[in-house]
This record gives C-alpha cells, structure tokens and sequence, in this order.
C-alpha cells in the first residue's frame, strides 16, 4: 500500500497541470487565511467612499473600485473566505450524509436500499441549481441558506456513486473472504470497502468543490446568496452588471477570480484521476 | 424487441419519478420553517389575516391532506397563480418554454457542431500543439462561470463591436406563431426579416451556453476516439491500406461516439442549469427569467411549478437519450 501511494505521489508531483491545480488551490487558501494582511485596505469590505466610485486600476487600487467605491481587490481578498467556507462546508456535509448511505445500501440491498436509491434518482433528475435556488429562495437569501441547499441537492451523488462502487466491490472475493471469517459488517464496511473506494470519492471530491463553487456563484448572482455587503464573488459580478459598459474592470476581476479557482479544483481533480484511477488512465489521456 | 422492454420500462418509472418530484419539492417547501402565508400577505398583516387567508389557501389542513390537494393540483395542470404575472403559473411556463427550448436546441446543435470534430482532430493529432491548445481550452471552458462569459461576450460583441443585439429575444413582433420556437416559424412563413432578427438575437446566449457544453463534448469525443482508434479492427483496417478518414467517418465515429451521446442527456442538464442563470443576462423570455422575477418577488408557488416543470424537462430528454442510446449501441438495450 505505501509503496503504491508513494509512486502515485512521485507521478502526482511529475504533472504539471495537476501542480498548476494545487499552486491555486494554495493560493486561495492563503488569500482566505491573510486577507486581512494581504488586503490593501481591509476596512473596505464594510466601508464605502463614494466620491472614489467606479475608479479604473491603478497603482492604489490594483483592481479598481467597485460602486461604493471600496477597493475590489480586498473585496476579492476577503471573498475568498466566503468561497472556500461553502465549497468545503457544503461538499463535506454531502459526503458525510451520502457516503453512509451509499455505504449501507450498497452493503445490504432489499427494499430500503431500493428505496433510497430512487429518492436519489429523483434528486438527480433535477439539476442541482433548480432545487437549490427552491431550497434557498424558501430559506431566504443568507450564506447559511446557501450551503444548507447546495449540501441537501449534493448528498445523491455521493449516495450513487457509493452505493454503484460498494455493490460491485461486494462480489469480490476478498469481501467474501472477509464475511466467512466472521468479521462485522461494520468492520467490512469500514476497513475493507471504504479504503477501496476512497480514491474515487476523493477524485469527485476534487471536481464537486469546483461544481459547488460556481453553484454557490450562480446563486449568489441571482440574490440568493449572503446579502449585501458580504464581498460574495457572484453577489458582486450581479452588482457590476449596470456598470458593464463602462467599468469593465468590476466585472472582469471576481470573474477571473471565480475561474482560477474552480480550474484550481478541476485540474487538480484530473490529475489524482491520472495517478488513483487506473481504469480511466488505461483508456489513454484525459476523459 | 428487447428495445421495446426498455423503452417501456423506463417509461413505467417515468410517472414515479415525476410523482417523487412533486413529493420532494412540496416537502423541502414545507418541512422549512417559513411561513408562507406570512411572506405572502407582508410584515404588517395582523394575526387574524393571516389566520384567515391560511384558512383560505388550505395551510391549516395536516400535512398529508396539504400534499393530496397538491398532488391533484398538479395532475390538473393547476400550479396556482403567479405574483408576478398574476396570471395562472402554467399559462406563464407553457408561454416561455418554446424561447429557452429553442434556445437550449440551438445551444446543443451548436456544441456538438463545435465538439465533436474538434474532438476528432485532437485524438487524432494526440499530444500536438493543436491537442494542447483544445486541452487548455476545454479545461477552461469548464471553469468558466456562464453568468459571468455571458456578461463578457455582451461587452464585447454588444457594447463594443456592435455586431449583436444586447437582449431580449427578436425585435418587433415576431414570426406567426406555429411551434414558437421563432427561427422554425419564420421559415415557415418564410419572414426573413423575423429570421435574421432570431439569429441575430440567439447567437451570443446560444454561444454562451454551448461553449462548457462543447468542452465536455471535445473531452468525451477525443477520448471515445482514442480508445476506438487504438483497437484491432482499426489497426487491421489501417494495415490493409484503408484511408484514415474513411476508418474514421465509417467506423470509429460510431463507436467512439457511444458515451458522447450519454453525455449529451447529461449536458442537456448543465444546459437548463446555465440557461436559467444566463436568460436574466440577456433577458431572453424563458423559463429562467421568469424563475428569476419568480425568486425575486418570494413567489413560492411560481417556483415549485418551475421546478416540477424543468424536471419533467430532464427526465424526458434523459428518456430519449436513453432510447437514442440503445440505437446506436444495441449492446446497451438490456
């Protein structure tokens, strides 16, 4: 086992595209960690100078001020924490209620695993955005609100693919193996059949926070997200929309923000893809 | 025959699925504690309205007798009516699913126009510059939030260039009205001025939407093709002199497209995901604007409706891509 982790480790740290992925996932951990001393000025979050409004990038301002006039980099700075506060809140809390049931539906079958499953077929059927925005326009618009709809409309996709990898892990011999020697089902589920397929879950995990990050920025955009002067990427890219054709710069800068992040995620998805899922590498190159 | 047994199977889980919707929608609106008849009738309603208007909209009822009245309501087609429109909630969706069908159809067509040959040549020219570029491209189309490309596209083709319209659907009053999806109807009645109108208006939110769409697409198809391309029976055509392109149009397309098609159910998803968000971009009158003004003025009702409808949407088109599906692979008709 740690003769393989550690090759998969050294063909982890050979790609390049994957080294891309975590420098930026680093980098938005530190700018959430430091805004308050990266952010040029971090009272800006909550403050407002309207005679410095709508100002183009320059070298005070690196990114311009937005309508109120507060500077968008801090903004930004400070936005990230709210950002990575529901990406990893609101995939966590879908793994911890999906992993489980897929788990146990997997492992017993019978009708309430049945049942189970098409409850989550149905929330499948929905794309995640349409039940989130019914969820959180119900709860009204809060960060709260955003991740509880984003966790709820996200456990049956965990539920799914858990429950799709235990049943076929069920009929290998060494879980067959395992039960004729008398071990518990917990002990199964736990020491044999997680460890098997945690590489998978840890893969979708990956892309899941950049699926999550622009749901969250999608509803942040259409108001549903934490209310006003919450420096929310979505909320702010929806507040520069009347400004478009002059401030290009407002738009343009929680965009680009938005985009490093989530190809952050992805690229860093794809490439534990590379090195834990061997099926997929078998079939040449990215898929 | 075993087509058939599919087909009809998954048409007999069609009717629970949309009955589950309905379930799952009424009960995360209930189970969450808001009131809505307290939303409705605004903070300065005394203890009395809102006594009697709960009377009224059958909220004092038990939870089971709520969700039968809803579950008749819904099979009657009455979804209630809208705050905004303040017209019936159904009349309003059936208006506005031809403009964001049309748009999510020109959106797919255009993606898989864009997908699948871009896929082809970055399998064939494997580790190319060209495969790179598509690569860094497809990767990006991926991270890109689609309010946000929509947003940038209008300030530069709208704002800028000046060579789209900034919004809206078409300009004047339309074609006559036959499917309602307006490019269809101004061919024929053979308006070429409602047309050039359409197209005009449908670009930039149809490019929006289809960019992510023919990302996943190029990823599929160039490594559906890889995989085909590789194989003994191709290698055995190559061998025997067979051109390259005839291998590929007449016999790897075919197979490499297989999981292609699968994700075309999937991106129709996506599709309506991003359409309701980016329709508000370019106020295009469909189902996501009006989900939107929906969430915007707390119209509860407006937004189950919208919600059972979309899914409804989905489930339709995963069927027919599931029978698609089978057409291509007979394998997978099992």
């Amino acid at each position: 086992m740690t003769w393989a982790w550690r090759r998969a480790f050294r063909r982890f740290v050979g790609d390049r595209a994957a080294a891309l992925g975590t420098a930026l996932i680093l980098v938005l951990i530190l700018c959430a960690v430091f805004a308050p001393v990266l952010a040029p000025f971090p009272g800006d979050v909550g403050d407002f100078h309207t005679a410095n409004r709508l100002h183009p990038p320059d070298g005070v301002n690196w990114l311009g001020t937005d309508r109120m006039g507060s500077d968008l980099l801090s903004r930004i700075l400070f936005g990230a924490r709210i950002t990575i506060a529901i990406a990893i809140i609101a995939v966590g809390t879908a793994l911890v209620i999906g992993v489980p049931i897929g788990l146990l539906a997997g492992y017993y079958g019978g009708w309430p695993s049945n049942l189970l499953m098409r409850v989550s077929d149905i929330f499948l059927a929905v794309p995640q955005i349409v039940l989130a925005i019914a969820i959180a326009q119900t709860l009204g618009p809060s960060i709260e609100n955003v991740i509880l709809a984003l966790s709820i409309t996200y456990w049956p996709f965990w539920a799914r693919l858990v429950y799709a990898e235990t049943r076929s892990l069920k009929n290998e011999v060494f879980i067959e193996s395992a039960i004729a020697l008398g071990a518990s089902p917990w002990r199964v589920m736990a020491l044999h059949i997680l460890p098997n397929i945690a590489s998978a879950i840890i893969v979708r995990t990956s892309i899941g926070m950049g699926a999550t990050i622009l749901t969250a920025a999608a509803l942040g955009f259409l108001g549903l997200g934490a209310p006003p002067p919450a420096p929310e990427w979505g909320r702010m890219i929806a507040e520069s929309r009347e400004f478009l054709p002059e401030a290009w710069w407002y738009a343009t800068a929680p965009g680009i923000a938005i985009f490093l992040v989530v190809m952050g995620f992805n690229l860093l998805g794809d490439g534990l893809r590379d090195i834990l899922d061997p099926r997929i590498r078998r079939g040449g190159g990215a898929k | 025959m075993r087509r058939l047994e599919m087909i009809l199977s998954r048409l007999a889980w069609f009717v629970p699925t949309l009955a589950g919707l309905v379930v799952i929608v009424f009960l995360i609106s209930n189970v969450i504690p808001t009131d809505p008849v307290r939303i409705l009738l605004g903070e300065n309603a005394t203890q009395e309205q809102v006594e009697a208007m709960r009377v009224k909209l059958g909220y004092d009822k038990p939870l089971p007798v709520q969700l039968a009245r809803h579950f008749r309501d819904v099979l009657l087609g009455d979804l209630g009516v809208s705050i905004y429109t303040q017209r019936p909630i159904s009349e309003d969706l059936a208006k506005r699913l031809p403009a964001t069908l049309e748009l999510t159809l020109v959106a797919i067509a255009l993606s898989i126009a864009l997908g699948i040959p871009l896929g082809v040549v970055s399998a064939l020219r494997r580790n190319s510059a060209v495969d790179h570029a598509l690569r860094v491209v497809s990767v990006s189309g991926l991270a890109i939030a689609a309010f946000w490309l929509a947003m940038e596209l209008q300030f530069l083709f709208s704002m800028k260039l000046r060579i789209a319209p900034l919004n809206n659907r078409i300009d004047g009053f339309g074609p006559e009205a036959v499917t309602g999806l307006f490019i269809v109807d101004s061919l024929l009645s053979w308006d070429m001025e409602s047309l050039r109108s359409a197209v005009s208006h449908i670009a930039l939110p149809a490019l929006t939407l289809a960019l992510p769409a023919a990302a996943t697409i190029v990823r599929f198809t160039r490594a559906g093709v890889l995989e085909v391309i590789n194989s003994n029976y191709v290698l055995y055509q190559r061998a025997m002199g067979m051109p390259l392109g005839l291998i590929v149009w007449k016999y790897v397309l075919r197979n490499a497209l297989i999981s292609t098609v699968t994700q075309i159910g999937l991106i129709f998803g996506v599709l309506l995901t991003n359409a309701v968000v980016i329709e508000t971009v370019f106020d295009w009158p469909g189902l996501g604007t009006f989900a939107v003004q929906s969430i915007l003025q707390s119209d509860h009702k407006a937004i189950i409706g919208f919600t059972i409808w979309t899914g409804a949407l989905i489930v339709i088109v995963n069927l027919l891509v599931d029978i698609a599906h089978s057409i291509i692979d007979p394998r997978g008709a099992r």
